[in-house]
């Protein structure tokens, strides 16, 4: 930060000050803040290439999506239903704790019917009939693989290229990196799924900003009355006293800053002037009343209901459209080790009809060129019943060898079908994508060269993509 | 190229290059080992090898090596025949160094650095933080008059150099807010300001900063970074994050501060204070440090994976904390910038490998090894619990020759009497004794009758003793089977073989005991080698210790201790999981499903919850009845049976006065283990008898282990000092002998960076080539020094440090200062920081009023917004907010949930608390503003500030306003700011004129307003007064 500029800066804004009526300040003073000054700005010689995309939509499916039921036909493993899964195809990996024991491994293909659908001819399974009207818009990745097998270190390496805990997470590198294009807004929004079921614990590092400033740490937006955590003003206090409160608060900063010359008093002031535009941005933000009833009928019959995972796609566009740069939605209770079918559907019938419908809406405001829209989890499921397998009912375990994700939008191929697994969806028998590559891929669309975002912290040049990492040519436009 | 000739080879080969520069010396420490730490290393360092590279640039033998063919990477005063310089001043790209590829850069200076250090001799030098600090002497400056201890000779020698001047001292009462803050996390109090500022005494300030030094608030001060550097939680972290309880070692390290114990010490009983000779509690309690790791308590994971990363975590804590080395980047290869191998790395990981514990950590609570760790509080009434059954059993002792005359009359009575057994009954919880027994069948047994089972029959005791896996018991009975014993004797099980409880049953006569909340991977299972022989009656006793580990188990046939092997040892989640149900039937002779029912005979069932003495369970276990041992002469009894007749005649039959204290020693003993159930625990570290094997792991995983290694030390750095033992304790040793470089200058940067918000050397985590050089190199080795020579006494360097002139500057900066620079680093004035996270809080509490001061005890919950466990955690984790006076308690007692981290302290930059965090960060962010102007912390705590302005502040309004500034400032307000606090007084009181508005305003928090006040003035106050809480000057130390 330039403390001459800052100088100058703060004589402007003395002098709007000393002028201004209350309740002026704010609209002002956002565009006398210097490029420098914004929280928004991002690193020096980012973007290190013309980007295609220029924000995020991440829908995180948390719990491991089953691929087998979802994405990975296997139309010769109903001759194998019931048998053994083969030594030759398991290999002696390891497995989790909570099949490690059992004593045989049935292999058990999926009750769900698999259809073509596009141009294309994307294979893709009947819980989805939405998604599959529209393939041709989506990238289907079949052969991802991680190396954890386990909730908590999958998802801390799906987030933050680590598996454990101290690393930033994907959109606080990217907050850093490229910074926001809304004065108004954090650059990096999370919105957790409420009202599931059975799930799994997140938790905060999965947003969080690890080793880089706080500033750049996921703010998570809430149902409710409060999207951001302290964004109301007390009951009783009503906005015109809180403006004017604000501008005694400048005006008794500015005085210190004339007596101390600290810059950091600046960059306060600024921000109380973001906060209060928060206050008014946020819940405009979040208010879904003047959403005309076409959307809601495009996003499904969960779209009013707060805090849904459908509502929180809605937001998610309404976030894309004020420019923020990365969205994150986490929709858990995909972890299905007992009951799969049921639970699989009942997910689906929450998912599918908003990822769809996303894609559509971002299309028809021209937004979907520009926008990257990623889906999946943290691992995929086992091939092998966890538990009895019987006509209706079969489980799976946690399957990090392979599993599905798909990507759509700004730099991505639609109606591609990427990878292949074998018969049984046990390993990848071609074109292997593990989490380095997809982050190298997402940030490659965003004009970012991967080995080139980072971060010096106990001595090391940090990446997302830690030293590895391959952009995935094919998934491309 | 000419013949080298020290200037005008410069000139040749640099063309244009300024003479000057060539001129000015250059250091290799300073100036040449950062670029090729940053720029080179990556491949010509450490790790070379494993990239196939020849050329390396981390020692000068490898760089002034002959390469082949002549080829040097350096060749002292001759550029041309330095590959160094050639390549990275090579014209054609493809040559260059960095490659491009690496995205690796050097800029102009950094070329010409390296060029003028190869021209001025290539003179190389150890890395300068491996060299022991040598005390340097006091430099010549120009100004004498400034220095008020040798701090300001070194950081003014610097200023002249830089031509800066530094700045006149802060005022009194600045200075007096700075150092109050800074030594106890809390602002001086109006009266204190007063009495400073009115102290004409020439040591005001020095008695001052002694006032403060001796006040305990000052070890909650200090312990706060600490917490950080040891990833001090109240929970497990990974996905089920379920709750853990360290405070005691959190309380250890506040007293530790407190009275001022020794640096070395405090690091010595931290490392390996259980392996001192004569441990104490406290000592034991210390070695928590390297407990406060994460641990998984998921149910999938490979318990394998995670013992290696906790061993990694002491590692790579122990090691920033205390040595400022990132040696945990060597885990997975050589380091790539520091001269350690991954060998080095894994000798270093055994020093901390020998810990018994599991990789799979307990659910709920601590994981073993753990210690109890009983308060002081509770060391005092246990003592008096102690003392009281003295008091007995000094009644006993003294009337013993009396009481043995009884003793032997009454055993003359019984002898021919009617048949009496003793059983103890104390702690009974159940018992069967089949006399009259109407469920199962009936025989005549071991004492009285027995219940007959015959593989078919089961007596179902009811929902009885619901005991889990942290409750200890005691299971007993008499057995007797015609074929080896074999079935379930005593249960409390789901039905089914494997099913949820516990058990004792016997495997074709081994006596087998299961605590199963999950087969297979839940449970413990141990059973003996000895078999119980058929035919004839044997007793049976399992006892446990409520320590959730099979050493928890143990077995007594016949009164005799039997050695088990441990089938399974893994139990980690309690009968009662996620708060769910243990509901099936104490049964005899049956559970684990129809087929392990018993075929036999069963006898005397007693349960009990506690822990019987050995000396108990044998005397149980005698079975015959006390009128044939007292018909024995007296020196053919055993010692249990002597131990039996006394049991016995000191309950029922001795004179009434030793019946009631036999009775009352009794009930002494219950009471006392009652309390001693009540005592915290603490995770602590601990040997295992037999060494651990540590091996090299390849690429760092668990799961492929390379050669095997012994502990050891960096080649790079001393050796363990002479007679200190090859372990734990002995590395300990090391960390703190004098030969130690680092200890002591990492230790004294940090706490330097309390003060100055920035280390000596910035990278505070990292004194190795990637590290900083210090800005002010001599400095650091003196007060290094200073800190050993003066017996590595914390409070004398604190005190030493906020005397120092260069502490005491104002830390007003002009334009032109803060452009030449930004971050003080020259310390041309004084430190001017936004208070930590949890000081943000403190004061704003104090101020308040509504501080509850309490040293120590289990960590607090106070305000936090609604549902934030609900949204994101498990199902059964809610956030239960405390009550007052704990919803008021300093914020370094807030429970701290790793994976939700509490919001105000994430907002306000505090460390994660997941891994070792020793820099402190600050941001300037739009969410701390909502924070300190929506947070009910800060408006409970405005409304009380602003109750105190009318309360405490006076009767006029300007009075009152004045008052409130001060109070949290620590100054009064200017006459332009007290305009606008006038001003924003009289727009809330306009504003609060709606009396609705003023009482719904002021519903902020759980304590109540004095009622006495009017709300409408009350309301204007608060509201001022949170204009006053979010000033930045308020949250910034100055």
């Amino acid at each position: 930060m330039d403390p001459l500029q800052e100088r100058r800066l703060l004589l402007t804004r003395r002098h709007f000050f000393s002028r201004a009526s209350t309740g002026l300040g704010a609209a002002a003073l956002s565009s006398l803040l210097p490029a420098g000054l914004r929280a928004g700005a991002g690193a020096s010689g980012l973007p290190h290439f013309a980007p295609k995309a220029k924000r995020v939509i991440y829908l995180f499916q948390h719990g491991g999506p089953s691929q087998l039921d979802l994405f990975d036909y296997k139309p010769n493993l109903h001759a194998q239903r019931g048998k053994d899964l083969p030594d030759s195809v398991r290999m002696g990996q390891r497995l989790t704790g909570m099949t490690a024991f059992q004593t045989n491994f049935p292999t058990a293909p999926s009750i769900f019917r698999f259809r073509q659908h596009g141009k294309s001819g994307m294979c893709l399974s009947e819980l989805l009939p939405h998604l599959s009207g529209v393939a041709d818009e989506i990238a289907l990745i079949r052969s991802m693989h991680t190396e954890a097998i386990n909730h908590d270190p999958a998802v801390t390496f799906l987030q933050t290229g680590f598996q454990l805990a101290g690393r930033p997470s994907m959109g606080s590198w990217l907050a850093y990196g490229l910074g926001s294009e809304n004065q108004d807004l954090p650059s990096f929004v999370v919105m957790v799924s409420q009202g599931v079921g059975g799930t799994q614990a997140l938790a905060d590092r999965s947003w969080g900003s690890g080793f880089l400033p706080s500033k750049y740490q996921g703010v998570k937006f809430r149902s409710g009355a409060d999207p951001v955590l302290y964004l109301s003003n007390p009951p009783g206090y009503d906005e015109t006293a809180r403006r004017r409160f604000l501008d005694d608060l400048a005006r008794l900063n500015e005085l210190k800053f004339k007596e101390s010359q600290d810059p950091e008093i600046s960059t306060r002031i600024a921000q109380y002037e973001m906060a209060f535009r928060m206050q008014s941005s946020v819940p405009e933000l979040a208010d879904l009343s003047k959403e005309p009833e076409s959307t809601f009928e495009m996003y499904g019959p969960d779209a009013r209901k707060p805090g849904t995972f459908a509502a929180n796609c809605i937001l998610a566009r309404r976030l894309a459209e004020r420019g923020v740069r990365f969205v994150q939605l986490f929709h858990r209770g995909w972890d299905a080790h007992g009951r799969l079918p049921k639970e699989i559907r009942g997910q689906c019938e929450q998912t599918d009809q908003p990822c769809a419908a996303l894609i559509n809406d971002l299309k028809q405001r021209g937004m979907l060129d520009d926008t990257i829209v990623v889906w999946g989890g943290e691992f995929g499921r086992t091939v092998y019943s966890q538990g009895e397998l019987t006509e209706e009912n079969y489980g799976r375990d946690h399957h990090p060898r392979c599993f599905a994700m798909w990507l759509a939008g700004g730099g991505i191929r639609g109606g591609v079908t990427h990878g292949e697994t074998d018969d049984f969806s046990y390993n990848i028998v071609k074109d292997p994508v593990d989490v380095h590559d997809l982050h190298a891929t997402i940030l490659h669309c965003l004009g970012v060269d991967h080995t080139r975002l980072t971060y010096k912290y106990q001595g090391r040049h940090f990446r997302l993509t830690d030293v590895h990492g391959k952009v995935v040519k094919p998934l491309l436009a | 190229m000419l013949g080298f000739h020290p200037k005008l080879g410069i000139v040749l080969a640099a063309g244009c290059l300024n003479l000057l520069a060539a001129e000015k010396p250059v250091a290799f420490n300073r100036d040449v080992r950062p670029i090729l730490s940053d720029k080179c290393f990556v491949c010509h360092g450490p790790d070379a090898a494993a990239k196939g590279v020849p050329m390396r640039l981390d020692s000068e033998a490898a760089a002034k090596a002959d390469l082949g063919g002549g080829r040097r990477a350096v060749v002292p005063g001759d550029l041309d025949a330095s590959h160094l310089v050639r390549r990275i001043t090579a014209d054609r790209p493809a040559l260059r160094m960095p490659p491009v590829a690496s995205n690796l850069a050097l800029t102009p200076p950094e070329i010409e650095t390296l060029r003028n250090w190869v021209i001025q001799g290539a003179k190389w030098e150890k890395h300068w933080s491996f060299i022991p600090p040598a005390r340097p002497p006091l430099p010549e400056v120009k100004n004498r008059a400034w220095p008020r201890n040798g701090i300001d000779w070194f950081v003014l020698e610097r200023l002249e150099a830089e031509g800066l001047q530094p700045s006149p001292a802060a005022g009194r009462a600045t200075l007096l807010r700075r150092v109050s803050l800074d030594l106890t996390g809390l602002p001086p109090s109006p009266a204190e300001i007063d009495a400073f500022v009115n102290d004409p005494s020439p040591d005001a300030y020095e008695k001052a900063v002694d006032r403060l030094l001796a006040s305990p608030r000052y070890g909650e001060r200090m312990a706060t970074p600490w917490l950080n550097a040891a990833r001090y939680a109240d929970t497990n972290g990974y996905q089920y994050d379920g709750e853990r309880y360290m405070w005691r070692w959190r309380d250890w390290v506040i007293d530790a501060f407190n009275r001022n114990q020794p640096f070395n010490r405090f690091t010595l009983e931290q490392i390996a204070g259980d392996m001192l000779p004569g441990a104490t509690l406290d000592q034991k309690i210390a070695t928590g440090f390297n407990r406060n790791h994460r641990a998984n308590t998921e149910d999938g994971i490979v318990a394998e994976e995670y013992a290696v990363e906790y061993v990694v975590d002491r590692v790579e804590t122990t090691a920033t904390a205390f040595l400022g080395l990132t040696l945990g980047c060597a885990r997975c290869h050589n380091h790539k910038y520091d001269p350690f191998t991954q060998k080095e790395f894994y000798q270093v990981y055994s020093y901390f490998n020998n810990v018994p514990e599991l990789g799979r950590a307990m659910k709920y609570g601590n994981s073993p090894p753990l210690l109890p760790a009983p308060t002081a509080d509770q060391q005092t009434r246990r003592d008096e619990l102690e003392r009281r059954m003295e008091v007995h059993q000094k009644l006993l002792r003294d009337h013993q020759p009396e009481l043995e005359r009884a003793q032997a009359a009454w055993e003359r009575r019984i002898r021919e009497g009617e048949a009496v057994h003793w059983v103890p009954s104390s702690g009974l919880d159940l018992a069967v004794s089949f006399d009259g027994e109407g469920r199962v069948p009936v025989a005549p047994g071991r004492i009285g009758m027995a219940g007959v089972f015959d593989g078919n029959a089961e007596l179902d005791a009811g929902d009885v003793l619901g005991y889990d896996i942290q409750d200890r018991f005691t299971l007993s009975a008499w057995v007797r089977s015609d074929s080896a014993p074999h079935g379930s004797v005593l249960s409390k099980m789901a039905d089914k073989p494997d099913g949820k409880g516990y058990g004792l049953y016997l495997n074709h006569g081994k006596v087998h005991v299961h605590l199963t909340s999950n087969y297979v991977n839940d449970a413990i299972r141990v059973e003996t080698e000895e078999v119980v022989p058929a035919g004839s009656w044997h007793h049976l006793t399992v006892t446990y210790t409520g320590s959730r580990m099979a050493e928890g188990v143990a077995v007594y046939i016949d009164g005799r201790a039997a050695p088990v092997k441990v089938l399974m040892d893994t139990l980690y989640r309690p009968f009662r999981n996620a708060g769910g149900e243990f509901k099936h039937p104490f049964r005899v002779g049956g559970g684990a499903g129809p087929e392990r029912r018993f075929r036999g005979w069963i006898d005397d069932v007693r349960v009990y919850g506690r822990i019987l003495q050995p000396e108990e369970i044998s005397a149980i276990a005698l079975g015959d009845p006390l009128n044939a041992v007292a018909r024995k002469p007296a020196e053919q009894r055993s010692d249990i049976e002597r131990l039996k007749l006394r049991w016995y005649f000191l309950e029922h039959a001795a004179a009434p006065e030793y019946r009631e204290a036999w009775k009352q020693l009794v009930e002494l003993t219950r009471e006392k283990e009652k309390l001693e159930r009540t005592f915290p625990t603490v995770m602590v570290m601990a040997e295992r008898p037999v060494p651990n094997e540590t091996h090299l792991l390849v690429r760092g995983a668990y799961d492929k282990p390379g050669e095997k290694v012994e502990p050891g030390l960096p080649a790079v750095l001393p050796p363990l000092p002479a007679g200190a033992p090859n372990n734990r304790l002995g590395f300990a040793m090391w960390l703190v002998d004098p030969s130690n470089p680092l200890t002591a200058r990492v230790a004294v940067n940090r706490f330097w960076q309390a003060y100055f918000g920035v280390g000596l050397v910035k990278t505070t985590e990292d004194f190795g080539a990637q590290g900083e050089w210090p800005s002010h190199p001599e400095l650091l080795d003196w007060l290094a020094t200073e800190f050993v020579r003066t017996g590595w006494d914390v409070k004398a360097l604190q005190k030493l440090i906020v005397t120092s002139a260069t502490y005491r500057q104002s830390s007003r900066v002009t334009p032109e200062l803060l452009r030449r620079d930004p971050e003080n680093r020259l310390l041309a004035r004084g430190p001017r920081q936004r208070l930590p996270a949890e000081m943000v809080r403190d004061q704003a509490l104090y101020s308040a009023g509504l501080l509850a001061e309490k040293l120590g005890g289990p960590s607090v919950k106070p305000y936090q917004p609604d549902g934030l466990w609900k949204e994101i955690a498990m199902q059964d984790m809610d956030y239960v907010q405390s009550k007052a006076p704990d919803l008021y308690r300093r914020s370094l007692y807030t429970f701290w949930k790793r994976t939700i981290a509490p919001p105000l302290m994430v907002n306000f930059d505090a460390a994660n608390h997941e891994s070792c965090v020793v820099r402190e960060t600050r941001t300037n962010t739009p969410l701390q503003a909502l924070n300190l102007m929506n947070d009910v912390t800060f408006l409970e705590a405005a409304r009380f500030v602003g109750q105190r302005m009318v309360t405490e502040g006076g009767q006029d309004r300007d009075a009152r306003l004045r008052y409130g500034f001060r109070l949290v400032t620590g100054r009064p307000p200017a006459a332009a700011e007290a305009e606008t606090l006038r001003n924003a007084l009289n727009f809330h009181l306009d504003y609060f004129s709606n009396e609705a508005a003023a009482k719904t305003y002021l519903e902020q928090g759980d304590s109540p307003s004095d009622p006495s006040l009017h709300p409408r003035e009350l309301a204007s106050y608060a509201a001022v007064a949170s204009l006053i809480l979010n000033l930045d000057e308020t949250i910034t130390k100055e």
